[in-house]
């Protein structure tokens, strides 16, 4: 009977020692989220735009870690929220290197495009006056190259309206849309292409 | 004749969209519009767009890289 009493003691202290160091890491566990959920919040911004792959998978960690608390599971909560504060500062260096290199293109592709647009403009509006075309342009090939020059024109305005609305994402995209279409008009036509419209 | 496609008139401005035409004996600038534009009338273009360097139309000479626009 004696020795019943002093096992169920043991077991009792031992459960109640477990049970304060499980709850000793419930309060940095708490700390530890609210960090890291500080941090991808911080990101947000910046890698829903350049990133946002990344940040869907760094949300779905974030709410990994809140499971792991919400199951007690303290110390794991802890190690995963304390990597992913890491990880979110990771990200927004991802996001401004992202927006850096698509300022460049976009840079580049605003000064280079127009000229390309206007030098074919110019040429669709001398040969629309021709009473013959040249011997290496066919009618229907003018008229294809008048449709995809008109494409690309108001792909350049759609290509505008997002660099304007801040998503410079979208508007290095239609740029590049714009200038397959370009190029393309430019071959139709005979005329060269410009080295930095070829890559 | 021979024409310099490609090539921008400092080749440092990688969208630079200008054709060039190097002139070669036997060129006029109406045979020259023929062979871009398919109508040698339209040869005025050239002159315009060429007037930095030339003053005559009937009066081009070898070498003379004029731009086609």
């Amino acid at each position: 009977m004696k020795r019943n009493l002093v096992g169920v003691a043991i077991t009792l202290l031992v459960s109640i020692i477990m049970l304060v160091a499980c709850s000793s890491d419930k309060g940095p566990a708490e700390l530890a989220i609210k960090a890291a959920e500080e941090a991808v919040n911080a990101s947000k911004a910046e890698a829903a735009k350049y990133v946002p792959e990344e940040l869907k998978s760094l949300e779905g960690a974030l709410t990994a870690v809140k499971d792991k608390f919400a199951n007690k599971d303290y110390k794991a909560a802890i190690t995963e929220a304390q990597a992913l504060t890491g990880k979110a500062k990771d990200l927004l260096g991802a996001a401004n290197a992202k927006k850096e290199e698509l300022t460049k293109s976009w840079t580049d592709l605003s000064e280079g495009l127009p000229k390309m647009v206007g030098a074919i403009q110019s040429r669709v509006d001398i040969l629309s006056k021709s009473k013959k075309l040249p011997a290496n342009l066919t009618a229907e090939k003018f008229t294809e190259a008048k449709s995809g020059l008109a494409a690309a024109q108001e792909e350049w305005g759609k290509a505008m309206e997002s660099f304007k609305a801040g998503n410079i994402a979208d508007a290095v995209s239609a740029a590049n849309s714009v200038k397959g279409k370009a190029v393309s008009a430019m071959e139709t036509l005979g005329m060269p292409v410009p080295a930095g419209a070829k890559s | 004749m021979a024409d310099d496609q490609g090539k921008g008139s400092g080749g440092s401005d990688p969208y630079d969209a200008t054709q060039y035409h190097e002139v070669v004996k036997g060129d006029t600038l109406w045979k020259i519009a023929e062979r871009y534009y398919g109508d040698g009338s339209l040869y005025k273009n050239i002159f315009e767009a060429n007037q930095d360097i030339l003053k005559d139309p009937n009066k081009i000479k070898i070498g003379q890289k004029l731009r086609i626009p």
